[in-house]
């Protein structure tokens, strides 16, 4: 899943490198629009559906991670 | 490109990287000046009444005009089309909103026909793939004021990029067609005459129908061609007597019906018809030879062909959007396969001649000379985009540009041609601009590959110096700029006699003095110039 992850954030944010630190803080891509394009990606690749407060939620690496196991594992 | 769009809402997802700045929401007023390409791209806002969104349409096109008047006519606008993907109604005989948005967009297509630099973006070609729910995800609605589910933005921004190349007519020329199980049912060698299914039922009637289909395509200037391993007898026969075929000989200006290699015929084709590989799509059910061509061929497109026959109508579908969709068809267009017609029948005359110039007496060739005017300015323009072979500088105008160099004197001419077996259409240009009283430059001099071989280039130039005697121009000037696809013409002002002045790895100048000349055309030309 970790890896899978990593795969959706280079993806959409058309990065080379990511790793496990990467957050809304320290990552310019990672603005409004494209938190949007993450989530859509999040959704369709795990098959879940997210909450908007939970969405507000998601605004580091391991935040985003915790999120879907807890849908997946549901 | 640059691009700067005026939008109503949250877009920019769709858009992805492209080089794009944004409006403020409903700002009309403050255009970025650096962009090139002004786009208006409002989708219908949500409201609940249809009385307020009525009253919101009817506000609309006032403010494009208002647009329009601040861009410069060098620019290009483009103008998406409304739809309303969300609807809005209590009542079914309540149209109020339906004709505010049909109103609108009859408005904006009527707007750009009136000005060459709208171009019009119609955004239902887009929305009619897709239903409501996925249009519109409200919870990212609600979360960034995108009304449009951002799930649709990479079909979006596909669809969009291929809209552009559209507008920026990139098309493909012609077809090189197979035949048995391609435009036809069965194998004509072995099922015979009657064994071919074309017409009546299935799957006649699926093939019927892509005949059907191609031959529109023709009509839009698509040459459709033939490549066929076949005994030509059989095929010609077949042809000339079966009548349920939509398509038969006199639909293909050339073909190749034998048992040689496709690539090898295929290349004959583009030669014949003098046209670049990159602008052929050759289609055929048999998957070894489609491999062969892309291997050996890979400028030349290669679509998979559907194994069953009743998917030919969604294949033509696809073929057209992606390979001949135009923006709008031109005179020039309509008439294109009757040209390429008329050219491979000269090609066949031409053996029955032992002097040259007998046969091109026999072509009774008449020149048109016309000054640029409003009714040709459009080729013109098409004329200086496109063509590459014979283009002395390969200049590329736009209509802005042509009417600029009208509006300050300067002299263009374009070249008619028509001959006994057909008219050519406009199909070549000059552009001569005045230094001073007495030296004018040839800027721009360009014809199209359909016409060479005939002696007209010298004719034309000749004919125009002749002109520009009666002037009073005593000099003349100009240039060749080398490209990877003017060689041909590297050594044509030589021909016609100019002094070469000076000349580098990319560039030649030359000049001469048209006074003391005589520039004598042959007789076997019948010319007119305005």
């Amino acid at each position: 899943m970790k890896s899978k992850l990593m795969d959706i954030f280079k993806r959409t944010f058309e990065l080379e490198f990511v790793d496990e630190f990467i957050s809304q803080k320290n990552c310019e891509k990672w603005d409004s629009l494209n938190h949007l394009n993450l989530i859509v990606e999040i959704e369709d690749e795990f098959n879940i559906s997210l909450e908007p407060n939970e969405i507000g939620e998601m605004i580091d690496f391991s935040s985003v991670l915790n999120m879907i196991s807890s849908k997946v594992s549901k | 490109m640059k691009y700067f769009i005026i939008r109503n809402t949250t877009i920019e997802n769709l858009f992805g990287n492209l080089n794009i700045s944004y409006s403020n929401y409903d700002d009309f007023i403050n255009i970025d000046k650096d962009a090139d390409i002004i786009v208006w791209f409002y989708l219908l806002p949500i409201k609940p009444s249809p009385e307020l969104l009525v009253c919101e349409i009817e506000s609309y096109f006032r403010n494009i005009q208002l647009v329009y008047n601040q861009i410069h006519l060098y620019k290009t606008f483009y103008i998406f089309t409304l739809q309303d993907i969300q609807r809005v109604k209590y009542q079914i005989c309540d149209f109020s909103v339906e004709c505010a948005v049909n109103s609108f967009n009859k408005q904006v297509i009527e707007f750009a026909d009136l000005h060459n630099n709208i171009k019009v973006i119609d955004f239902a070609d887009f929305t009619r793939n897709y239903s409501c729910d996925q249009l519109i995800d409200w919870k990212f609605y609600f979360m960034s004021k995108s009304l449009i589910n951002p799930r649709m933005a990479k079909s979006f921004r596909h669809w969009f990029n291929r809209q552009i190349e559209i507008i920026q007519n990139a098309r493909k020329k012609c077809i090189v067609l197979d035949l048995d199980n391609t435009l036809w049912g069965g194998i004509l060698g072995e099922d015979g005459y009657e064994g071919v299914k074309i017409g009546g039922d299935y799957p006649g009637s699926a093939f019927l129908m892509f005949q059907q289909n191609l031959l529109y395509l023709s009509q839009s200037g698509v040459i459709l061609t033939v490549c066929s391993k076949n005994n030509e007898k059989d095929v010609l026969s077949f042809w000339d007597n079966n009548p349920y075929l939509t398509l038969n000989r006199e639909h293909f200006p050339v073909y190749r019906i034998n048992w040689k290699n496709k690539t090898e015929n295929i290349v004959e084709i583009a030669d014949e018809l003098n046209i670049g590989l990159e602008s052929i799509v050759f289609i055929d059910d048999n998957p070894s030879e489609r491999e062969l061509v892309k291997q050996f061929l890979p400028m030349v497109e290669v679509p998979e062909f559907p194994e069953q026959p009743y998917l030919l109508p969604s294949f033509f579908d696809n073929l057209l959007q992606k390979y001949f969709m135009v923006y709008n068809l031109t005179e020039e267009d309509r008439g294109k396969t009757e040209q390429y017609f008329a050219n491979s029948k000269r090609k066949s005359i031409q053996k029955n001649f032992s002097d040259i110039k007998e046969y091109l007496t026999s072509l009774e060739i008449c020149l048109e000379i016309q000054t640029a005017n409003a009714f040709n300015i459009s080729r013109f323009v098409q004329m200086t985009q496109k063509t590459n072979q014979f283009n002395l500088t390969t200049r590329r105008y736009n209509d802005f540009d042509i009417q600029g160099f009208i509006d300050s004197g300067h002299l263009l001419y374009c070249l008619s041609v028509k001959d006994k077996f057909g008219d050519s259409g406009i199909t070549g240009g000059i552009i001569l601009k005045y230094l001073n009283k007495e030296t004018v430059e040839i800027n721009s001099l360009f014809l199209s590959c359909r016409v060479l071989g005939k002696g007209i280039e010298t004719a034309f130039v000749y004919s125009v110096i002749n002109k520009l005697k009666k002037l009073n121009i005593n000099k003349v000037l100009s240039t060749y700029i080398r490209t990877q696809k003017n060689e041909q013409v590297k050594d044509f002002y030589e021909k016609l006699g100019f002094n070469l002045l000076n000349e580098n790895q990319t560039i030649k100048n030359y000049s001469i003095d048209i006074q003391s000349n005589i520039f004598s055309i042959e007789n076997y030309y019948k010319i007119t110039i305005q």
